[in-house]
């Protein structure tokens, strides 16, 4: 018997002694994390725009529930007042592993938090902590710019520059929150605890203070957005009232986006898109049922940022910058007289006798008589610039046209206009730090017979025909663009031809307000026109409101206070209502915006987008809002 | 001449002159290990409650000193005199039992197995330790023939199964293993052949599963039993205490972590650590060789009983110290290996150390007797 008892103890004390010494070490203390406050994110001002606070969040361990997971449910359900099947379904979410702590409900009531202290026997694996989340003084103001934070993705845990971070951490799914995460994030701290055996605090041994992230300030302007989101719901609150000429049926105006820049540096002042979403939503548990009607196709989802995710052909919105290119290649001249017919019909070509000669439509069915290239931009003529679409056809590609493109060892040279709109910014990402842009088009002979290969279906025809030129003229064919990219292309007019990188921005601070780093303006690229080019453009582009297309929608607007510019652009999608579109540029007061309002089936530009341009404008230079009013009708 | 107990001694045959000074010895220091060990391991929980963190330490103390009177009390009077009244005090023993059943005792954590006198509890099973072994020994020592038959076997069991059987019921696992352990004890000195605890192993076998089988044996019972043989599938948890409890003797290493040092002791993470699982604090504050140098005191215990038992002039005395080696023998097997995982899970008490009264007084009672028939193998 003391045989066995000595052994045994010679086994435990000296054999595997070093063992059961880690072992104890490990039973008296606790580790707690210690979750840091993510920064937070201001505007140019100090407004603050996110904010943290408090919150009791009521977590379930499934592994640990185990049997009683059941019985729990129920429990729960009774003190939070949710269904037993919705608080099933929070624990079943599938973005979290069965050994980590799902959180089943936010903000949860004090009275629940004592409850569930107390009985801790009966809720084995809930918890309840208190952690900081995220809170939006103003609600769903710039949602599409702020993001919102979410679980930690698998790939993004393989990734090295999340190192650190640990499955069911939270970080920026889109907006700023994601952009910036790495210095929003806080370094979690933690305390260790002396604990016995029932777990109770016998005292705090160490402990690493969580340091919070870094604040984050925007070029965003909170009453600029706010203005411009206002601007936004009331212009296709007013469009929806209007009939559409085209179908006879209400303008349907059911999403849409503006930009707000300042021209000089590319900074975002105000950054809109409708539908839009409240990023409070996110704080909370959510079901994927929830999810899917909250933001899926019945609310024509509203997470899509539509002003940098959102590509649209840009419509006469593009001729700006067509009369660029023309004039920079020659094709037209400033002073010329050119026809504005009701259709204009491709000439007989003599090396292509197969082609179809079919009209194509002005906007309007009344001849227009001769003008020079600025009164076709601002009357926006289209038979104007479909003959000069058709001259980058009749001049570059040079027969024979059988194999579909002329002229294969030197493509690039041969396609001028392309070129120059690339060179403007279009179909290539602006490079804004937000997320998910989208790069938008601009189609070339190689990217149509390459779509073509892809996608037979989508891209019915491969060859590319001067009918490419002639609609890519007036902003329509394949063209898509963004309304960032508009915003950042109408900015290089309104600045020299300056082109910058859009930006939101403006610079990062310690909590305790020390400069971290400054965004700088980047400007670098320039548009491959001439000053005088672009001068003759933005001059012309004067003439809109005050006689051209969007005349209609700034009557009485006080023009000898303010200097602005712009274009209506009328886009045809589909066979949906048409997208209206208004880019303005303005100066006044020693300040300069150029503002890019887009509305889908919001009818022609002068409709809906130019009135919410114009009170945009109005509010940023404190002028009398002059409100909605009806249809004028024009491109 | 002295008269002691009615009798007429030399000087040299004065009981007192014959003291067993190694057992007295090893006694006291196991008795004194034990106060050291009642204060460190109770110390912290006491303080973390406010209390004052000696209470239980001089509760300890005052039970000893009361043990230290018994003591004298055992050796004043001569042991054949217990022989005499046996019947009585096996008889008197049983009724405790069955009163401690009625609502005169009382239940503490699902257990009845206490009386409350003046605020201190009395456990009648410690009683019926001893009350056994008198009993075994005066039956086996009056036997006519030299061989042990059959029936004496019978009748000895019966003696032993009684009470096992009712302090089963209580129920109290450990002391009717004890109990058990004394009847094979008693039985294998007086001479018991392999065949005849053979049967009686047989008949063990079969009540254990008919208990089983009557559901006698509560869950908990059964799952300390098998969480012990399989660790692995432990639904209640019993084996956190075994793990616990070698966390606590293995990090104690070989000169262990120091006394009041030890932080499984400190931070209260063995259960019921000063009374039955008390060898988890010898473990950790003083080592390996802490751990030995008590056993080795348990040793010489053992080996004085055993040879008082072979000094003692009549057969009773001889059964009654071969009972009480047992008796000892089996507590502490069973305390220490349940406390380093050699042993499952049964409430026994390390002898002279664990803190409790009865059980104090009940094992001064046994070293009193030991000394008794040390003290008269010459008169």
């Amino acid at each position: 018997m003391f045989a066995a008892l000595t052994t045994r103890l010679w086994f435990l004390q000296v054999l595997a002694s070093e063992k059961y010494r880690k072992d104890a070490n490990n039973n008296q203390t606790r580790t707690v994390d210690v979750p840091a406050p993510r920064g937070r994110v201001y505007d140019g001002n100090g407004n603050i725009l996110v904010d943290n606070r408090e919150s009791y969040v009521l977590t379930v361990n499934r592994q640990m529930a185990g049997d009683h997971e059941e019985e729990i449910i129920f429990q729960l359900s009774k003190l939070l007042g949710v269904s037993p099947q919705e608080l099933a379904s929070r624990i079943e979410d599938p973005r979290y592993y069965v050994y980590s702590p799902v959180p089943v409900a936010v903000d949860v009531p004090l009275r629940v938090v004592y409850y569930v202290s107390e009985y801790a026997a009966d809720f084995p694996g809930v918890d309840i902590a208190r952690i900081p989340v995220r809170t939006y003084p103003d609600g769903s103001l710039a949602a599409h710019v702020l993001g919102y934070l979410g679980q930690i993705q698998p790939d993004q845990l393989e990734d090295p520059t999340f190192a650190g971070y640990e499955a069911g951490d939270l970080v920026g799914i889109t907006g700023v929150e994601k952009v910036y995460e790495h210095d929003l994030v806080g370094t979690e701290g933690y305390v260790q605890y002396r604990v016995n055996s029932q777990g109770q605090n016998l005292g705090e041994i160490g402990r690493r203070e969580p340091v919070n992230g870094n604040d984050v300030y925007l070029t965003i302007d909170v009453p600029t957005q706010q203005l411009t989101e206002e601007s936004l719901a009331l212009g296709m609150k007013a469009a929806r009232g209007i009939v559409d000429a085209a179908t006879g049926a209400y303008l349907k105006a059911n999403a849409g986006a503006v930009v707000v820049m300042d021209p000089r540096t590319g900074a975002i002042l105000a950054l809109a898109s409708s539908p839009t979403f409240d990023p409070s939503t996110f704080v909370k548990p959510l079901t994927n049922r929830e999810y899917k009607r909250r933001f899926g196709h019945t609310h024509n989802y509203p997470l899509i940022d539509r002003a940098i995710y959102g590509q649209y052909p840009p419509g006469s919105a593009y001729k700006p910058f067509i009369a660029l290119s023309a004039l920079e290649q020659g094709l037209v001249n400033e002073t010329q007289n050119y026809a504005c017919p009701s259709t204009w019909t491709a000439p007989y070509n003599e090396n292509d006798p197969r082609a179809v000669q079919y009209p194509f439509h002005n906007w309007t069915t009344a001849d227009l008589g001769y003008m020079t290239l600025a009164r076709a931009l601002w009357m926006s003529c289209d038979t104007v610039f479909y003959p000069i679409g058709y001259d980058y056809w009749a001049i570059y590609y040079p027969p024979p046209w059988d194999d579909g493109i002329a002229g294969n060892d030197n493509e690039p040279a041969k396609e001028p206009l392309q070129k120059d709109l690339m060179a403007s910014g279009f179909g290539e990402l602006t490079n804004v730090d937000l997320p998910f842009e989208q790069a938008g088009r601009v189609p070339t002979a190689e990217w149509k017979r390459e779509s073509h290969q892809a996608h037979p279906l989508a891209f019915p025809g491969s060859r590319w025909y001067p009918g490419d030129f002639v609609n890519m003229s007036i902003g329509q064919g394949d063209t898509l663009v963004t309304p960032l990219q508009i915003a950042q292309a109408y900015s290089a007019i309104m600045n020299g031809g300056r082109i910058c990188v859009p930006h939101v921005l403006e610079e990062v601070r310690t909590p305790g307000g020390r400069l971290v780093r400054r965004n700088r303006p980047r400007c670098t690229d320039r548009l491959p026109f001439s000053q005088q080019e672009i001068a003759y453009v933005r001059n012309a582009l004067t003439q809109v409101p005050r006689v051209g297309t969007a005349a209609a929608a700034f009557v009485n607007f006080p023009f000898s206070q303010v200097w602005i510019a712009g274009k209506t652009g009328t886009a045809q999608v589909g066979n949906k209502q048409d997208y209206s579109w208004f880019a303005a540029m303005t100066n006044a007061q020693g300040k300069e915006y150029v503002v890019v309002a887009l509305v889908e089936q919001g009818g022609h530009g002068s409709t809906t987008a130019a009135p919410i341009v114009r009170r945009i404008v109005e509010g940023l230079y404190g002028l009398p809002q002059s409100g909605f009013f009806g249809d004028s009708g024009t491109d | 001449m002295d008269l002691v107990a009615g009798r007429a001694y030399t000087a040299e045959r004065r009981p007192i002159r014959h003291l067993d000074p190694v057992l007295l010895v090893a006694t006291a220091a196991l008795a004194i290990v034990g106060l050291l060990m009642v204060y460190s391991s109770t110390r912290t929980a006491l303080n973390a409650l406010g209390l004052d963190p000696g209470v239980y330490v001089k509760k300890q103390a005052a039970f000893l000193a009361l043990g230290v009177v018994v003591v004298l009390l055992m050796t004043a009077f001569d042991y054949r005199f217990l022989k005499v009244y046996a019947g009585i005090i096996y008889v008197a023993s049983l009724a405790l039992l069955v009163l401690v059943r009625t609502p005169i005792g009382s239940t503490v954590r699902g257990s009845q197995r206490w009386f409350s006198l003046f605020g201190f509890q009395f456990a009648p099973s410690e009683v019926t330790k001893l009350a056994v072994i008198v009993m075994l020994a005066a039956l086996l020592s009056e036997l006519r023939s030299r061989e042990l038959s059959l029936s004496d076997v019978y009748r000895a069991t019966a003696i032993a199964a009684l009470p096992a059987l009712l302090v089963f019921l209580q129920p109290d696992l450990g002391t009717s293993i004890v109990i058990a352990s004394v009847l094979v004890g008693v039985l294998v000195v007086a001479g018991a052949r392999a065949r005849q605890l053979g049967v009686l192993a047989l008949m063990a076998v079969v009540l254990i599963l008919g208990a089983f089988q009557l559901g006698l044996v509560k869950d908990y019972q059964i799952a300390r039993l098998t969480g012990f043989f399989d660790p692995q599938n432990d639904p209640q948890r019993t084996d956190w205490n075994r793990h616990q409890a070698e966390i606590a003797i293995g990090s104690g290493g070989l000169t262990g972590r120091g006394y009041l040092k030890g932080p499984q002791t400190n931070l209260d993470f063995v259960p019921e650590q000063h009374t039955d699982f008390i060898f988890t604090v010898v473990g950790e504050e003083f080592g390996f060789v802490g751990a030995i140098g008590v056993l080795l005191l348990f040793g010489v215990l053992i080996w004085r009983a055993f040879r008082i038992a072979l000094l003692s002039k009549d057969p009773f005395g001889t059964y009654v110290a071969a009972g009480i080696a047992s008796m000892f023998a089996i507590q502490i097997f069973v305390s220490v290996g349940m406390t380093i995982g050699i042993m499952p899970i049964t409430g026994i008490p390390l002898p002279f150390v664990s803190y409790g009264g009865s059980s104090l007084l009940t094992n001064c009672v046994a070293v009193g007797m030991l000394l008794n028939v040390h003290m008269r193998r010459f008169t």
